[in-house]
């Protein structure tokens, strides 16, 4: 809640902000689409592909409730790296959900922007 | 060797945020520190100083913060899914010291569960103590008009004035019911509260 920044162009960055973390979820499970990545990949690819750039602690949390929830599931790996990584991949209700929810944002998205058309031409 | 002060530094670190979310099933605290250690050693990309480490610890969060995030989020989950005014109520004492809304949280049910038991046993034992239970008005002096309230058993009635009679046990039975369901009411909503705002980072 709490507004970070005043005025008119704060507000517009404010609800950009809003309007990313809104498909926050929706997003996770598209980069998870094409395979299995553990945290920091995902980190990486949400604020490079999406230019949504979360607080990186809060996304154990978040892939920790998918995994309850059944949509994702994670698995240690042995990697080249030294260390161990978790990678998360979609369970089969995680491929549906996401599918789910990519044809109610196409819905949406589609609806907004037949709104939006006559802002296009009008120069006023 | 810096490797090893880095590393040393991550492993503190670590403790902490184990020491942090402690009262998590063991399972879930090993997960948990195991997940962060391999983050830190993947942002840090091969170089284990103790500066890079401090740096990609500082973007993670503290382990006070890290805790509060993952406590919240499994806390507010269990609640959810058996939404019982009793695990309800288990989830905001769990948080209860997690954050100043968690302990508002907390306050707010002792005081709503309290006046609901109040309410439910005035009621309750009126029948068996007809001249000393109630909800009773008190005044230091018969024209002093600062009054207090005072509702359930008094040892002297004879200081106040008695103002319900009989219609304490219905109006207790209702009185302490709506208390009651509306304290497990706010406690679910400050769950998703404080489940949004850990969503958030904040």
């Amino acid at each position: 809640m709490g507004r970070d920044q005043d005025g008119p162009a704060g507000d517009l960055a404010g609800w950009e902000t809003q309007l990313r973390k809104g498909a926050l979820s929706l997003a996770v499970l598209a980069i998870l689409w094409s395979g299995r990545l553990y945290g920091l990949e995902i980190l990486k690819r949400l604020d490079a592909e999406a230019g949504l750039a979360i607080p990186e602690g809060t996304i154990y949390p978040l892939l920790n409730r998918m995994k309850a929830e059944g949509l994702v599931a994670s698995e240690w790996v042995e990697a080249d790296a030294g260390h161990p990584r978790k990678y998360y991949s979609l369970t089969p209700e995680g491929r549906r959900r996401a599918r789910d929810m990519a044809a109610g944002w196409r819905a949406f998205a589609a609806g907004l922007s037949g709104l939006l058309a006559p802002l296009d031409g009008d120069p006023r | 060797m810096t490797r090893d002060a880095g590393l040393a530094h991550l492993d503190a670190y670590l403790a902490q945020v184990q020491r942090h979310v402690r009262g998590l099933p063991d399972a879930e605290v090993r997960e948990i520190v195991a997940e962060l250690r391999a983050h830190v050693l993947d942002k840090v990309e091969g170089r284990v100083s103790p500066a890079a480490v401090e740096a990609a610890i500082a973007e993670l969060g503290s382990p006070r913060e890290i805790a509060r995030l993952n406590i919240t989020e499994r806390v507010v989950a269990r609640a959810e899914a058996r939404r019982t005014p009793l695990s309800v109520l288990g989830g905001v004492v769990r948080l209860a010291g997690l954050s100043a809304y968690g302990l508002f949280a907390f306050l707010v049910s002792v005081l709503g569960y309290g006046s609901a038991l109040a309410f439910l046993a005035t009621a309750a034992v009126k029948p068996f103590a007809w001249d000393r239970a109630g909800l009773w008005i008190t005044r230091n002096a018969p024209d002093d008009y600062i009054a207090s309230w005072h509702l359930g058993i008094t040892d002297n009635p004879r200081l106040g004035h008695e103002i319900l009679g009989v219609w304490i046990i219905p109006i207790g039975i209702v009185a302490g019911l709506l208390a009651g369901w509306l304290t497990w009411r706010f406690n679910l909503f400050s769950l998703r509260l404080m489940g949004r705002r850990a969503r958030r980072g904040r």
